[in-house]
């Protein structure tokens, strides 16, 4: 993977040319937080930092779109431009691989996410900085994209470095030439250290959060599966959903139906496995009636489940329902104290 | 497998008839304006237009090309509006999803069907399977138990397997009335001797409500039947069909692609199978 300068001017530039034939969207930060927001000439972005408010999987996964249109089988879409999404961090590359493998997977694809997927450009970014939920290191991972994208930018001192991931971002290169330039072995070296500075920043907070390291997490689902913990940390649950709709590697939907005149419309929305009906079968029974039970679904899924069937936690680190969770839940607690109940 | 493109989408279906079977149960038999195959133990999603899906697996014979029957308990706010549709309406169908019974894998072999309940709308669709099969496999049992007599899906087409003599069939209810000659008892009393069985070498399929399922499964593991020859079929919350929706999963599964009928060694280190 080659990588070329791009200065902070011709970045915007770059951005102008990229919305002729893509919606682009842009962190803008507001109040510290950081959001994803339609890109407009002349006003601010934060491409580095750290990840925003909200999840990428809305690109691909929205949270409420219409899959089907009476008994046609054409796939309704109406998006004009495919969608450029910059500034996406590593954690949610992640969280994408593992949305992949479940509406990519070999035996059914679903249509809807492929097409976005496909089509959308992704311009991710290191992390410039970590904030107190962060813990991606636990996972071994890096704050610092390493697959899954089209371009990587590195913000540094004058500009950025930019690093190709696939073809499609190596032609935007060859087809922007002029604003970029080739880096030099001053430019990487600066790259790494601002990125051992960051990776390290990531694992003071793990440290100070005291969050067990995931080569402990095999199996506390299991050994835990009737432990207080559960009833413990559910007990403050409001059930809104906030934990489930937040996170990057959550998919589950709801399938519902509309009427309008003689058109019938069939919606798909994010749905909550702590929402208490989630289980539930048409004939009343209800394989996890309490809420205890749905909050340790949760961790059963992302931490049991998927390690079973792909290998890998549905967990990308990234702290977004922890900040979410009305309760304070705080997922580094309950891991922390499912790995230390023996 | 899959026809359509967009998985979501229902081909459109003509109720052609609607049979009264209880007072909360109907069947509806419908055309679908396309060609729409499925096996015994696969289920399909019925859409009322306009006001939503639920799973079902269909009760007639798999041969029947362009036709499929579905057994319906009038339990909730979608079965509730399929009761009320009439011969002419139009409707939606999705799939067929999931795992079939693998009965190619039978041949030769008893079969022990125990259905309790609702599970004799899918124990239907393949008990026909069988009859046009019948030759290939050594014996054919049925067990089937309801809680009163009334409660009978399909009374008068069981006592016709009966009087065929070709499968072995037995009731039973949990509270019988003054008509009643057989037996009285859950369904698990009649999975005895009168079998005949030799349990360790033949199959068993159970299928009927979660709590039937969980003591038919004990029984017929203290009759000597192998995990590996118990088949269940798992009722979920079933939406999309497909794997992606989450709402059906069991353990490492999901039912609706990788089940719902599984094999009791596949299921058995789950937990909460029974609920
Ligand atoms: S579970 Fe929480 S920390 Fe993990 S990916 Fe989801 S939102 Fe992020
Ligand atoms: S965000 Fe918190 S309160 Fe809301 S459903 Fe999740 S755990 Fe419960
Ligand atoms: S019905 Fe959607 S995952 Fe099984």
């Amino acid at each position: 993977m080659k990588a070329y300068f791009i200065s902070y001017e011709n970045l915007s530039n770059l951005f102008s040319v990229i919305s002729n034939a893509y919606q682009l969207f842009v962190p803008v930060k507001i109040n510290e937080k950081r959001y994803i927001t339609p890109y407009q000439p002349g006003t601010g972005y934060t491409i580095g930092e750290v990840r925003t408010v909200e999840p990428l999987k809305a690109f691909f996964f929205p949270g409420r779109t219409i899959v089907a249109l009476n008994y046609e089988d054409s796939l309704p879409d109406v998006k004009k431009k495919p969608y450029c999404i910059a500034g996406v961090k590593a954690c949610d590359l992640y969280g994408c691989d593992i949305l992949d493998r479940v509406f990519r997977s070999e035996d059914y694809t679903d249509p809807f996410y492929k097409q976005a997927r496909e089509e959308t450009l992704i311009i991710s970014s290191d992390c410039t900085m970590a904030i107190d939920t962060c813990y991606c290191t636990v996972f071994g991972r890096n704050p610092y994209p390493e697959s899954g994208y089209d371009l990587n930018l590195s913000p540094l001192a004058k500009g950025y470095l930019c690093e190709t991931g696939s073809e499609k971002g190596k032609n935007i290169i060859e087809k922007n030439s002029s604003f970029f330039e080739e880096s030099d072995d001053a430019l990487l070296i600066e790259r790494s250290k601002q990125r051992e500075k960051v990776k390290a920043s990531v694992e003071e907070l793990v440290n100070r959060n005291t969050i067990p390291d995931s080569s402990e997490f095999n199996g506390i689902i299991e050994r835990n599966y009737n432990a207080g913990i559960w009833q413990d940390e559910a007990k403050k649950c409001v059930e809104c959903g906030a934990c489930n709709t937040i996170c990057p590697t959550c998919h589950c939907f709801l399938l519902y139906d509309q009427k309008k005149e003689e058109t019938t419309a069939r919606f798909r929305t994010w749905d909550s496995c702590l929402l208490k009906n989630f289980a539930r079968v048409a004939g009343g029974s209800n394989p996890r009636a309490s809420r205890w039970m749905r909050l340790r679904n949760r961790f059963e899924k992302k931490f049991d489940y998927f390690p079973a069937v792909f290998n890998e936690y549905a967990c990308t680190g990234c702290g977004r329902c922890i900040s979410a969770c009305p309760a304070k839940i705080d997922i580094r607690t309950v891991l922390k104290r499912l790995v230390e109940h023996v | 497998m899959y026809k359509s493109s967009n998985p979501y989408r229902p081909v459109e279906t003509e109720v052609i008839d609607v049979i009264t079977e209880t007072p909360a149960i109907k069947t509806f038999r419908l055309q679908p304006s396309e060609p729409f195959h499925f096996d015994a133990g696969q289920f399909i999603e019925f859409t009322v237009p306009g006001i939503g899906e639920a799973p079902f697996t269909p009760s007639s014979n798999p041969a029947e090309k362009d036709r499929i029957e579905i057994t319906v308990m009038k339990v909730g706010r979608v079965t509730g509006f399929i009761h009320q549709l009439k011969k002419g309406d139009r409707v939606g169908l999705r799939g067929p999803f999931g795992t079939k019974y693998p009965i190619d894998t039978f041949k030769g072999k008893q079969v022990l069907i125990v259905g309790g309940g609702c599970g004799f709308a899918p124990l239907r669709s393949l008990i026909y399977e069988f009859f046009n099969r019948l030759s290939e496999f050594e014996k054919v049992v049925f067990r089937g138990g309801c809680k009163t007599p009334s409660d009978f899906l399909y009374r008068k087409e069981i006592e016709s397997w009966k009087n065929k003599g070709d499968i072995d069939v037995r009731l039973t209810v949990d509270n019988g009335d003054d008509n009643w000659k057989e037996n009285v008892g859950v369904v698990t009393t009649i999975l005895d001797n009168s079998m005949n069985i030799d349990c360790p070498s033949a199959i068993a399929v159970v299928c009927g409500p979660p709590i039937m399922m969980k003591f038919s499964t004990k029984r017929l593991l203290e009759l000597g039947f192998r995990e590996s020859n118990l088949y269940l079929s798992m009722e979920k919350n079933m939406s999309c069909g497909i794997g992606k929706c989450g709402h059906c999963r069991v353990g490492t599964f999901y039912a609706c692609k990788d089940g719902p009928v599984f094999s009791y060694d596949k299921l058995k280190n789950f937990h909460t199978i029974w609920e």
